[in-house]
């Protein structure tokens, strides 16, 4: 089994009860060089796609991730977690 | 030319059939009601469950035994889909091919349906953060994003005439970006972007997970030895790593393999040393898509 790479963000830091709105802040998006963080609207219908509350930041590309660990110095909320694996290019030299 | 230019090019390259840019083309396929569909929610595109699985962490699920080729016949499938009950919001038939600058401005010169608009790159917005307006769409697609206005630029002049885009397109691609033309859904064409990787979504799919979201060119970079003085300013160009500088033989070279035909290199280049040529015209090249 590989070992993946795994990649939190918390939400209760993050959005709901932080400063900023995710789309004000995305200072995680900026400084990812493999941009692994997507941002999204939640599954639900929304009726108002420019409701703040609707709004998150996840992970996604894992495997593309290198473990430089920016995302989490640069959080103002200290939402994120990184727990590093084996990347894709490690993965595809296999 | 392509799989898809058989299919849809009517004796030429898809992207240069007018028949594909035609209203009655995109009525026939309800194709207003499906973009309605797919742009409302275009960035949950990738947390979306598609018979099970979302995107996330896709790396590691397609290195699983058996259950990763799946994932990629399934995914394959469903983005090359031609069937009638294609669902928009995970853009079943959503596909495109990178294409260089000239081809881009004879489209919308020429071909495209009017209206032309510009707006935000939903893909460097919702993975980089970024508001860029430099997606230029037009036909039906253009009627269906002005209604959501969060992919509309503040400020500027959004609608634009031909001449104005084909200039629009001119700056992005000097910038860097590369041109990519799009079937939303086959055989409708309605967008030209000027991407950027690793931010877009279909060059994602392609160059990490080798799923054809989204074709290599018609063409290849072919670089004329004797003008290549090693100035190495194309290396920083290229989006692809295809070109890179050899101090020994003081020149640039390129892997073919990983080259699509985008020509954005030859912006930087001052001594003409970079010209593209047809794809099937290099042996090795030939069919490569």
């Amino acid at each position: 089994m590989v070992k993946k790479t795994k990649i939190t963000v918390d939400h209760s830091k993050c959005h709901t009860g932080a400063s900023t709105d995710p789309r004000d802040c995305r200072k995680c998006l900026f400084v990812c060089d493999p941009a692994v963080f997507l941002m999204h609207p939640t599954l639900e219908e929304h009726p108002d796609p420019h409701n703040p509350e609707i709004w998150r930041i996840d992970p996604i590309w894992l495997s593309k991730c290198t473990g430089c660990m920016k995302c989490v110095k640069v959080c103002p909320e200290h939402a994120i977690t990184v727990v590093p694996g084996v990347s894709l290019h490690e993965m595809k030299a296999r | 030319m392509c799989e898809w230019c058989f299919k849809h090019g009517d004796g030429g390259k898809w992207y240069n059939n007018a028949r594909l840019y035609r209203n009655e083309l995109a009525d026939e396929y309800n194709c207003s009601e499906y973009l309605e569909e797919q742009w409302k929610n275009m960035e949950t595109l990738f947390i979306r469950k598609i018979m099970g699985f979302n995107s996330i962490g896709l790396g590691y699920k397609m290195k699983m035994p058996i259950i990763g080729k799946v994932i990629r016949k399934v995914v394959e499938g469903q983005i090359h889909s031609e069937k009638k009950n294609r669902n928009p919001v995970r853009a079943d038939g959503h596909f495109g091919q990178v294409l260089p600058l000239e081809d881009a401005q004879h489209i919308i010169g020429n071909l495209a349906a009017e209206p032309i608009i510009k707006n935000y790159c939903v893909c460097r917005w919702m993975q980089r953060g970024v508001k860029d307006a430099v997606c230029i769409n037009f036909g039906q697609l253009s009627e269906v994003i002005e209604k959501h206005t969060r992919y509309i630029p503040e400020g500027v002049k959004y609608r634009l005439d031909r001449e104005e885009a084909i200039q629009a397109l001119q700056e992005q691609n000097e910038k860097g970006y590369i041109a990519s033309v799009w079937f939303q859904p086959v055989p409708y064409i309605n967008a030209i972007c000027s991407c950027e990787t690793p931010e877009c979504g279909g060059l994602r799919l392609r160059n990490d997970f080798d799923l054809r979201t989204v074709y290599k060119g018609e063409y290849v970079i072919d670089i004329d030895i004797d003008n290549c003085q090693g100035c190495a300013s194309c290396v920083s160009m290229c989006q692809f790593n295809a070109l890179r500088y050899l101090p020994s033989v003081k020149r640039v070279i390129v892997d073919l393999d990983k080259c699509f035909g985008c020509g954005v290199c030859r912006h930087a280049c001052k001594h003409d040393a970079l010209n593209l040529v047809p794809r099937e015209d290099v042996p090795g090249q030939a069919g490569k898509y």
